[in-house]
């Protein structure tokens, strides 16, 4: 039943049953959820930088972000992270898609209160392309469910059935949901939005859930 | 107990300063076979161990912009991930995803050095890292391809695979030339290096120096190592890792010839960069469809 994810995500630890949500522990998984939560809390513990913008004839002014701002973005980029170290984990293939549309959801929020066109441009775009891509990874979910009976990544990783349709379906509501290429030039901008530790939470959480799809695909 | 516990953390620094000396000493040949070929006497091949040293012993102060404490984490993030993947890659040879997962945290560690610093020329080395993520997605279709032939992506599995079959690399040229890519655009001076062109000073590096930046090539330097031993270990296989003497050989002749690329191409622009490494993904794409298509 385990071959599949031994031989993709290492060594299987064991599972977490939490009411109807299994959580499963192999070697990708624990470091990956290590590796998130670390970061979640350099955000907490890190104050944005500062930019400092040169001026035509008079002194260089030093860009903060203001409390306000900060307190907003910090919280969204911890709701990205906790939300990010728990898809890691994650056994089942409806939950997955949540926490990523979730994470979508947060990663605009990051960039919202940035009070800069451009950057609030780039968020609406993203935005839609997140928005249109919940279809086809929902959509890829609920195929999987029809033709399999379950969403259960431990289940579906001893089954062999053809899923080729769903999962390429899964995998481009992966890609829309996270911005990364093709679409990342709508989301490339953001990252030019002041705020370093809330920025970089959004790259990390795009990157973890890339591998992680690559792993969820390669194993049911 | 204790003794032998000892014993391991030993082992491990060792073979992590092992790591850092061939890939430093790699390094330093490859900015001597550059230079040689474009005509200048070049460096020693000394040079990137002693800079490295160099810095470790200079003076250190924040920037006044710098975002605390990512700004001096972020240093100590890179040496971490690149000793995580040095151990659990090359010594205990586990799954080809947990590494590709540290390759990619490298890409935080570049953006992080840029936005943490607040420097207008460090911000647009981290834009330019996130830009170039491009290079990392033929990663995940070489390993699509790579599970299609071995049905597994544990670094032991593919070793044996290729004990039986032969190198990988006649099997799948384009997954390997992939691959290579990846480590053509990690290479100092590559056409891809666009992250530390030098019309944005040091690009991500600009506002870590001292200590911090010697840091960060020490785990350079381990990085180079781990990535030559990956290609060699995935697409040649027993031949060559079984033996370290045959490892440093392969190294040596790996990075001759992205040194010989690197000095007969000019760095491209970062639109281009992005165009050719989205091309390449989207072949290693169409190759990955086309095995599965055709059993």
């Amino acid at each position: 039943m385990f071959l599949n994810i031994t031989s993709v995500a290492g060594e299987f630890y064991g599972y977490i049953p939490f009411g109807d949500i299994v959580l499963y522990v192999t070697e990708f998984s624990a470091i990956s959820f290590v590796i998130a939560l670390f970061f979640t809390l350099v955000v907490y513990f890190t104050k944005p930088e500062k930019q400092l913008e040169s001026q035509i004839g008079g002194f260089d002014k030093l860009n903060y972000v203001s409390l306000e701002e900060l307190k907003i973005r910090r919280l969204m980029a911890i709701l990205c992270g906790i939300c990010t170290a728990f898809a890691m984990l994650t056994g089942d293939l409806f939950n997955y898609a949540l926490f990523l549309a979730v994470i979508g959801i947060t990663n605009i929020g990051i960039v919202s209160a940035v009070k800069k066109e451009w950057v609030l441009n780039a968020a609406y775009y993203y935005g839609i392309i997140a928005m249109i891509s919940t279809l086809p990874l929902f959509g890829g979910a609920a195929l999987i469910l029809a033709k399999t009976g379950t969403l259960s990544i431990l289940e579906l990783a001893g089954k062999h059935q053809d899923l080729l349709f769903q999962k390429m379906l899964y995998a481009a509501g992966m890609v829309g949901e996270t911005g990364v290429a093709p679409f990342y030039a709508a989301k490339a901008e953001m990252f030019r939005a002041p705020g370093a530790p809330y920025i970089l939470m959004i790259h990390l959480s795009s990157l973890l859930i890339v591998i992680r799809t690559a792993e969820i695909l390669l194993t049911i | 107990m204790e003794l032998y516990n000892l014993k391991y953390v030993m082992d491990a620094l060792a073979y992590s300063l092992y790591a850092f000396l061939v890939g430093g000493l790699l390094l330093g040949l490859h900015r001597k076979i550059v230079a040689r070929i474009q005509g200048r006497p070049g460096p020693p091949i000394l040079q990137y161990i002693l800079h490295t040293l160099k810095f470790y012993f200079k003076e250190i102060t924040f920037p006044i912009t710098a975002g605390n404490p990512l700004y001096l984490l972020i240093a100590l993030m890179s040496i971490t991930v690149w000793m995580s993947a040095l151990y659990l890659g090359v010594v205990f040879n586990t799954s080809l995803l947990i590494l590709m997962g540290l390759y990619v945290l490298q890409k935080i560690v570049e953006h992080g050095c840029g936005l943490s610093s607040g420097s207008p020329y460090g911000k647009l080395g981290g834009v330019r890292s996130v830009f170039s993520a491009a290079a990392e997605v033929p990663l995940f279709t070489v390993m699509g391809i790579i599970y299609l032939l071995t049905k597994s992506l544990i670094i032991e599995d593919i070793i044996r695979y290729q004990e039986i079959h032969g190198p990988i690399i006649f099997q799948l040229p384009f997954a390997a030339f992939a691959f290579f890519v990846l480590l053509l655009s990690k290479a100092p001076n590559s056409p891809f290096a666009i992250v530390k062109d030098k019309s944005i000073v040091s690009g991500y590096l600009t506002e870590h120096f001292g200590i911090l930046e010697s840091l960060i090539m020490i785990a350079d330097g381990i990085a180079w190592f781990v990535l030559l031993w990956i290609f060699l270990a995935v697409f040649i296989g027993p031949l060559v890792v079984s033996d370290p003497l045959m490892t440093l050989l392969g190294m040596v002749v790996l990075t001759s010839l992205i040194s010989l690329i690197c000095a007969l191409t000019p760095l491209l622009t970062p639109n281009h960069s992005v165009m050719i490494q989205i091309l390449i993904s989207a072949l290693a794409l169409v190759d990955l469809l086309h095995r599965i298509f055709m059993g």
